[in-house]
């Protein structure tokens, strides 16, 4: 057995959709992935079946804001991009960093970012997305 | 980025007392592991700073991670006994001031506890008061 610990994990995110990189100061992720399903139970039938339809996904990532930290500001701001043609790749890894293992990937659109000041805690950022195209899962 | 500097950060916390309490009036400060003897009925100041607990603030292990560190600055003040505490609140004024929500060299103070009198002072013969100062530095691997 190989458990791993949530610090292990990292996010890289590109605007464009090109070059992947990571945001430094992410401190958590999460992604539901989620199938839709297709009723094809018939007259006569007496169990309901289905087959699995449509996928999409959604989650959020949260980050200790640091203005100079390499990938934040592209990242938080990216949700004021106007005409968002979804380009906007993602790749959540749960550990380690090399691309395409231990890791999802997908296009998406940060659809809210909240950042948060309070008094005597660290500026907190959060940011969720939804996924546009193909998840690519990578966990095994 | 790199692993926080332990030492820097006592000399931030350090070097501040210690130059504000080498300006007028000034009083003698002693810091950790160093040799003093006080001389009897005079006013002095102790300061000992100790690093604390430290948690994970971000992902990354050991490239890119952000840590929290915490530790508390206590400051003890000594003045004669059997005259009042107003010498040592105004003292205690000048080292609360000090430390008071400031933010230097990356080192976050918070407001200070004190300056808190004590039952027992150590070493006796000395009214005591003790200011605490809660610190956190952000290490950024």
């Amino acid at each position: 057995m190989a458990t791993i610990r949530g610090e292990s994990g990292s996010v890289e995110f590109d605007a464009a959709g090109s070059t992947l990189a990571t945001i430094v100061g992410t401190r958590s992720w999460s992604l539901t992935i989620t199938k839709e399903t297709l009723d094809t139970s018939k007259h006569g039938d007496t169990f309901r079946s289905f087959v699995g339809s449509m996928i999409s996904g959604s989650g959020t990532v949260e980050l200790v804001y640091d203005p100079d930290a390499t990938g934040q500001a592209a990242f938080i701001e990216d949700v004021v991009t106007t005409g968002d043609p979804a380009d906007a790749s993602f790749e959540l890894f749960t550990t380690g960093s090399t691309n395409d293992s231990d890791s999802v990937t997908f296009n998406g659109i940060i659809t809210d970012m909240e950042i948060t000041s309070t008094v005597g805690e660290l500026v907190i950022v959060s940011c969720s997305f939804i996924t546009s195209g193909t998840i690519t899962s990578n966990l095994e | 980025m790199a692993a926080a500097d332990l030492n820097a950060i006592r000399a931030t916390i350090e070097g501040r007392l210690a130059t504000e309490l080498a300006s007028s009036p000034p009083l003698p400060v002693v810091f950790n592991n160093m040799p003093y003897e006080p001389t009897p009925n005079s006013s002095w100041v102790q300061c000992l700073t100790a690093f604390g607990a430290n948690e994970y603030l971000g992902h990354g292990l050991t490239t890119s991670g952000y840590n929290r560190i915490v530790g508390l600055t206590l400051i003890n003040i000594f003045t004669p006994l059997g005259v009042g505490p107003g010498a040592n609140l105004v003292i205690g004024k000048r080292i609360r001031d000090l430390y008071n929500r400031v933010i230097v060299s990356g080192v976050f103070f918070d407001a200070p506890v004190g300056p808190e009198a004590l039952g027992s002072p150590s070493p006796e013969g000395y009214f005591q008061t003790q200011v605490r100062v809660a610190f956190e530095f952000i290490e950024e691997l």
